[in-house]
């Protein structure tokens, strides 16, 4: 069969369209969705005031501290004092220090790792479940175990396989003849092993999403692309990709923010350490606001991470729309 | 008229949305009544205290609050954990639901002074001078809580910084414990030669042993980082002195090179896993690490290279606070708890000096012959991180905490620096962050 073929049928079938025609997938996308419903206007006030209570709750709960957090980083108090009205100096004190760029920086990469790092693995073990592997249950169950055992517990038992010179991992490298790596106490591998560990931690949350994602789409449309010709390559590349595409982008929005807000995983394997190598955003917020008591400065440093998180978010909500008109 | 219409007319839209309104604003009526509640319900006393020791303490620590009764009052007991004490406690403080009394961080009380919520405890002074408490006092320890404006609390324990030492491995590599730096030198090439760690210390997440050290060599060279008159002084030559001496430690491996990273716990399996031979460490080593076989012991304070012995003390205490149903109650409260102490000592619960002498020469504190020796040694030579000065303050807190010493701690460590670099970014780390 030519490529063209396959082409073709590859086209078919991620529109879900069997060889001969049209489908019932056919109605699926097109029945009734782009109808636009007329609500009356009594319907309309009806909906108003059912929302108005929760509305309310849910700007008090989240619009309260938002404002509270910006009287504090306008401001040069305390947790307990405000202090007085400084405009917008905290954000330039915080904009000017290199220990701010350092830690976006990092926090650039731990996100990009973990984002994409758990993504693969994620991905990679979601497709190897789907086929049927021996005990495939109990698999799952195990690599479920990273996301469900508490980070406090986890993170120890990383500190204990790589932190001494004597722990598990730095001794398997001795006897190999691979010198002793310190782990933990070298900037560049320590920032390296934060992001390994955050893409352990992370990577059976993507898993699910993407095992969710795949159990959606039809195994007849791989039997349709296998007839045209397709190879695997290209059913996962024309296929299976494109279908899973609109979970790709949500686990994408929602592992960011993960990984951008991450405080534990940094926090309780490396403090932020050694010399500031794996200081991101919000350990630098924290640092600034409980152990140097600078309040304003590390509640402007929150600030500027919710713009930034906000940003990709819109930007990255904006993929998944697009690939749902697709 | 049927069963359904019947009911929609007994429970009609407008009155869903009423009850939802209702239900809405119970929370937010509570809520917005919690931040005009007094501090301590009822008048008792609330008192905070923080684990200091294990579960044990805390019953014994709540029984003693339990057995208050004065000045018509009585006095409640909660245990306020480590974590995100300071956000707790400014959080309650700001909304008038913290305690009237507490324990707390080492320089809480002077940071909470300075925000003009601490009550001040000249008169529990003047009622320890009356029932004989004041006299008992072990020398030094009360003056660095006298400001200006009187004391901004009382000390109740010392968390003190000695040195250890494991003879085994001393024996083993045959050399004597170091009484000087240059001993230490020695004694820690040596004691590298059987794998061992000639000076232990730690930086990693959560452990603050290896900011503590640089600050002891700093004050056991009679330098430190504030002069007498509390200005910032980290440039001194004694600093560079003993900056360029851990230098010298780190470069020869008796600092353990993955030491910037070590944990609390990774620092407890070194001494009991017979690696640690010789460090500074916290009180009750043995106890600690779970070898009490006697091969663990306190070793005499070191004399830096002009002869300056000092080791660094945290003198934790009891606050006050402005925010209490009854002064006269939190008076009664403070100077009886301070009568109980002893029991905690008694009870062997506190892994900490006590402030009183008599406390001292209980025979269950007495009978460890290196709770006798850090009394006799170190105490009197111990030095807080106001270093050459004499009175704490609440920019001491920003010292202990801060980024400025972690950050210089883990470069000093690492050893990919100079002496003069490490302190001028330390220096001005500090001076950005200190209250003027």
């Amino acid at each position: 069969m030519s490529s063209t073929t396959a082409q073709s049928g590859l086209a078919r079938a991620r529109r879900g369209l069997a060889p001969g025609g049209p489908g019932g997938g056919s109605r699926t996308h097109n029945g009734g969705l782009n109808r636009k419903s007329k609500l009356s206007g009594q319907t309309k006030r009806t909906f108003f005031w059912l929302l108005l209570p929760s509305i309310v709750l849910l700007v008090l709960i989240n619009g309260y501290p938002l404002i509270y957090a910006g009287v504090q980083a306008t401001h040069d108090g305390s947790l307990i004092d405000t202090g007085n009205f400084v405009g917008v100096d905290n954000f330039a004190t915080v904009l000017s220090s290199p220990a701010f760029w350092k830690a976006a920086q990092f926090t650039l990469w731990f996100t990009i790792v973990g984002v994409f790092g758990s993504w693969l693995v994620g991905l990679g073990l979601a497709l190897l479940l789907r086929t049927k592997i021996p005990a495939g249950g109990t698999f799952k169950v195990l690599l479920l175990l990273p996301w469900v055992v508490p980070i406090v517990v986890s993170s120890t038992a990383w500190n204990w396989l790589v932190a001494t010179p004597d722990s598990l991992i730095p001794s398997i490298f001795r006897n190999l003849g691979l010198g002793t790596p310190l782990f933990l106490a070298d900037p560049h591998l320590a920032a390296v092993m934060v992001m390994v560990f955050k893409v352990w931690v992370s990577f059976p949350f993507m898993m699910m999403m993407i095992s969710a994602a795949l159990a959606s789409v039809d195994t007849t449309v791989y039997e349709a692309a296998s007839m045209d010709g397709a190879s695997k390559w290209q059913q996962f590349t024309q296929i299976t990709l494109p279908m899973i595409a609109r979970s790709t982008y949500i686990s994408w929005i929602l592992m960011t923010i993960f990984c951008v807000n991450d405080f534990p995983t940094i926090y309780l394997l490396t403090g932020g350490g050694p010399v500031d190598a794996t200081t991101s955003l919000v350990v630098l917020a924290y640092r600034s606001v409980f152990q140097d008591f600078q309040t304003g400065p590390g509640v402007a440093i929150a600030f500027l991470m919710t713009l930034t998180l906000v940003v990709v978010s819109v930007f990255l909500y904006r993929q998944i729309r697009k690939s749902s008109v697709e | 008229m049927n069963v359904q219409s019947e009911a929609k007319r007994n429970f009609s839209r407008r009155g869903f949305l009423g009850l939802t309104a209702a239900a809405a604003a119970v929370p937010l009526l509570a809520a917005c009544g919690g931040g005009s509640s007094s501090s301590s319900a009822g008048g008792a006393i609330k008192f905070w205290d923080m684990p200091w020791a294990t579960t044990a303490y805390n019953d014994a620590a709540k029984k003693i609050t339990d057995g208050f009764s004065g000045a018509n009052s009585k006095a409640s007991y909660q245990i306020i954990q480590w974590n995100n004490f300071y956000q707790t406690f400014s959080s309650a403080i700001a909304s008038k639901t913290g305690p009237a009394v507490s324990t707390g961080g080492g320089f809480q009380a002077f940071q909470f002074e300075q925000q003009g919520q601490i009550a001040y405890a000249d008169k529990v002074v003047d009622a320890l001078k009356k029932n004989g408490q004041f006299d008992d006092f072990l020398p030094g320890v009360l003056e660095p809580f006298k400001s200006d404006k009187g004391y901004v609390a009382v000390p109740w324990q010392l968390d003190m910084r000695p040195l250890w030492y494991r003879k085994s491995l001393f024996d083993q590599a045959g050399v004597a414990v170091p009484t000087d730096w240059p001993s230490l030198l020695e004694a820690g090439k040596k004691l590298k030669g059987i794998g061992a760690v000639g000076f232990a210390t730690g930086s990693g997440a959560g452990n603050n042993i290896g900011n503590h050290l640089m600050i002891m060599m700093m004050i056991n060279n009679g330098g430190g980082v504030f002069t007498k008159d509390g200005q910032l002084d980290v440039m001194n030559d004694r600093n560079v002195e003993a900056t360029e001496f851990l230098l010298e430690l780190v470069s020869n491996g008796i600092i353990d090179p993955a030491a910037v990273s070590y944990t609390s716990d990774n620092l407890d399996a070194q001494w009991k896993n017979k690696k640690a031979a010789f460090g500074m460490y916290v009180l009750g080593v043995p106890q600690r690490v779970g070898d009490t076989s006697g091969d663990l012991m306190v070793a005499s304070p070191m004399a830096g290279p002009h002869g300056d012995k000092a080791t660094l003390v945290f003198p934790n205490n009891i606050m006050m606070y402005k925010n209490t149903p009854s002064q006269d109650a939190s008076e009664a409260f403070l100077t009886y708890y301070m009568g109980q102490l002893k029991t905690l000592w008694q009870q062997k619960l506190m892994n900490a000096l006590p402030v009183f002498k008599s406390i001292t020469e209980l025979p269950e504190f007495a009978s460890d012959p290196n709770n006798v020796k850090i009394v006799k040694e170190y105490q009197p030579i111990a030095k807080t991180f106001a270093a050459q000065g004499t009175s704490l303050n609440a920019n001491l807190a920003v010292l202990d905490g801060g980024q400025a010493l972690n950050q210089f701690t883990q470069t000093i460590l690492t050893g990919k620096t100079d002496a003069k670099s490490a302190l001028t970014a330390f220096q001005s780390g500090l001076q950005s962050v200190l209250k003027k």
